[in-house]
């Protein structure tokens, strides 16, 4: 078990960040912590890290106590934080190198470079460095020992997509290797495309927790069908399967249902029994946004858009 | 173990970062020099035997600025933008990230004076009496005194705007209480005894002692002793204070502790400076 968290409550005063969480994450996934700001995903993270202290509640990570055990668990984690700070004198090696000097055993500066796509800039002061490669940079200081677990805040903020790209894939070959990663993000597509297990944060509470699929699935949504015969067609036996007309748009006839499979089975049975032939079918699915944004509520949207700007 | 292999790349990541830096150099070579000039050719008039009784009050000035100013400054800066907080969650200790800041602040200190040494030989033909090993001797224990000062302000400092205002507090009675600023024997009575509550007071006592008297390390060993306890103390009582993070508040119970530990040093040194062998500190109306 990497995490373990019983009833955990963190307040600030009368503001409860996180009231009452219980979570346990198995070894060896990609976790994705998505919620609005100020949710309680950084307050979460940070507990993990030993960087706040619990109000209540047990937590463990390794097996072992952030705050108790911290000196243990800063040797298996990496870490990366929400906003990063570096040294603006130091070149990118020199900085990964002085990392590396606080850790028992670390990897060579130069093989994390290579690992995080920075090689051609190890001799580039941080200050110059873009935003880009400054968050590369962040996750090459988090990668530099070697650690069992990843907990990054944020990583791909403000990213333009290719460098969020490049980041994914170096999160990606770090749990091939078979460890585990905890993210949190404002970016839906990237908890769809890469986690295992996405869970979803709303005032300090968790609200879903489940696979992308998973929660897509749950969700109230219905799906979008538009399909296209060779000739006219009588809609009732797609009805029967759950399927509301909404009328034509254009060449396609579109339908919403909540069992999209069901009406695919009854369409099979419609052209045999009417001889038509399908000229074209098209399926939306309801995407983990649409859940998303039914899980955090109203007013959500516009964060949203803030956040992916 | 671990924690020393810390510091070493601490240091050497700060040394780095100070030659990349413009303004670092400025302050911590151009100034002294300004200070230097002004000394020997306004309070020396360019002579080499006046510019030799106002050298030491001139080093123990470069002392207090190299390590009241630039220290304090640097700490805050690394806990206001995050530094500190992201190396929290590595397994470096307090004790080895302050100790760094320390060991920096020395060595540009060292080179501070070392600029001066070159330039005051060159323009005013400066020589010590004394002997150079306890020169130098005398000078790191100083910077070792006082830094401590400068990180103390840094871990009490609430933000970079604060922590210039309190150095700048500090600095006015370390130098003019000292003697280094106006001769000790000119200032009033009442001035000269809370001149033996300031650590530079015996920084400039020892450094006249070798400098001015040619004293060997065992005339001046009082004062030298004063300034190892200061610099023990410093440090220790600073881990008290210490604080990766602007939001940890600074703990005002310890603060007193602090104060109070500095105040029976000093309390004490008050008492003892007239057997120190300190002959220039008796007090004359």
């Amino acid at each position: 078990m990497t995490i373990a968290i019983e009833r955990l409550r963190k307040s600030y005063g009368a503001t409860h960040a996180l009231k009452g969480v219980d979570l346990h994450i198995a070894d060896g996934g990609v976790v994705g912590l998505l919620g609005p700001n100020g949710a309680g995903k950084t307050t979460l993270v940070e507990i993990l890290e030993g960087l706040r202290v619990p109000t209540a509640g047990r937590v463990s990570v390794l097996g072992l106590d952030p705050v108790k055990q911290a000196r243990e668990l800063k040797r298996r984690i990496g870490v990366q934080l929400q906003s990063t700070a570096m040294p603006l004198d130091l070149t990118a090696r020199e900085l990964l190198e002085l990392y590396a000097a606080f850790y028992p055993r670390a990897l060579p500066a130069g093989d994390v470079l290579r690992r995080v796509g920075l090689e051609p800039k190890r001799d580039t002061l941080v200050r110059n460095l873009s935003g880009g490669q400054k968050q590369r940079l962040a996750l090459g200081i988090a990668l530099i020992h070697g650690p069992e677990l990843l907990l990054l805040d944020e990583p791909t903020t403000g990213l333009d997509p290719v460098a969020r790209r490049a980041l994914h894939e170096v999160i990606r070959e770090f749990h091939r290797a078979g460890h585990s990663v905890i993210l949190t993000t404002h970016y839906i597509e990237e908890a769809e495309g890469l986690c295992d297990r996405v869970i979803v944060i709303r005032s300090g509470e968790i609200v879903a927790d489940g696979t992308p699929f998973e929660l897509i699935a749950r969700a109230e949504g219905a799906s979008t069908l538009w399909i296209a015969f060779s000739g006219p067609f009588d809609p009732r036996p797609l009805e029967a399967a759950g399927a509301e007309h909404h009328g034509q748009e254009g060449a396609h006839h579109r339908f919403t249902a909540r069992d999209p499979t069901a009406v695919i089975v009854a369409l099979g049975e419609l052209l045999r029994s009417q001889q038509l032939t399908l000229t074209d079918l098209r399926m939306k699915r309801p995407t983990l946004e649409d859940v998303y944004l039914e899980l955090v509520g109203e007013g959500e949207p516009a964060k949203l858009l803030e956040a992916s700007e | 173990m671990s924690q020393v292999r810390s510091f070493l790349a601490l240091y050497r990541g700060h040394l780095l970062a100070y030659r990349r830096a413009r303004t670092a150099i400025y302050w911590s070579l151009a100034f002294p020099l300004f200070f230097l000039l002004m000394f020997g050719f306004v309070f020396g008039r360019g002579n080499p035997e006046d510019t030799r009784f106002v050298m030491p009050g001139l080093f123990t000035i470069t002392i207090i600025s190299g390590s009241v100013f630039g220290i304090a400054m640097r700490v805050v800066t690394e806990r206001e933008t995050g530094i500190l907080r992201r190396q929290r969650v590595t397994p470096v200790s307090g004790v080895a990230v302050v100790l760094a800041h320390a060991a920096t602040a020395l060595t540009t200190l060292m080179l501070s004076l070392a600029l001066q040494l070159v330039v005051a030989r060159a323009l005013f033909k400066f020589h010590i009496v004394g002997s150079w090993p306890a020169f130098v001797l005398v000078l790191l224990l100083a910077g070792a005194a006082l830094i401590p000062i400068g990180l103390i302000v840094g871990s009490v400092a609430r933000d970079s705007r604060t922590a210039p205002a309190i150095s700048n507090f500090l600095f006015f009675p370390l130098m003019f209480l000292s003697g280094s600023a106006i001769p000790f024997v000119m200032l009033p009575l009442w001035m000269q005894r809370l001149g033996r509550l300031v650590p530079t007071t015996y920084v400039n006592e020892s450094l006249q002692g070798i400098i001015v008297r040619g004293e060997g390390l065992s005339k001046v060993a009082g004062p030298l002793a004063v300034l190892a306890l200061t610099s023990v103390l410093g440090v220790s009582l600073n881990g008290l204070l210490f604080r990766w993070e602007s939001t940890e508040p600074v703990r005002r119970e310890r603060l007193l502790l602090v104060l109070a530990g500095l105040a029976v040093l000093y309390g004490g040194a008050y008492f003892l400076t007239p057997s120190l062998g300190m002959a220039h500190y008796r007090l004359k109306g």
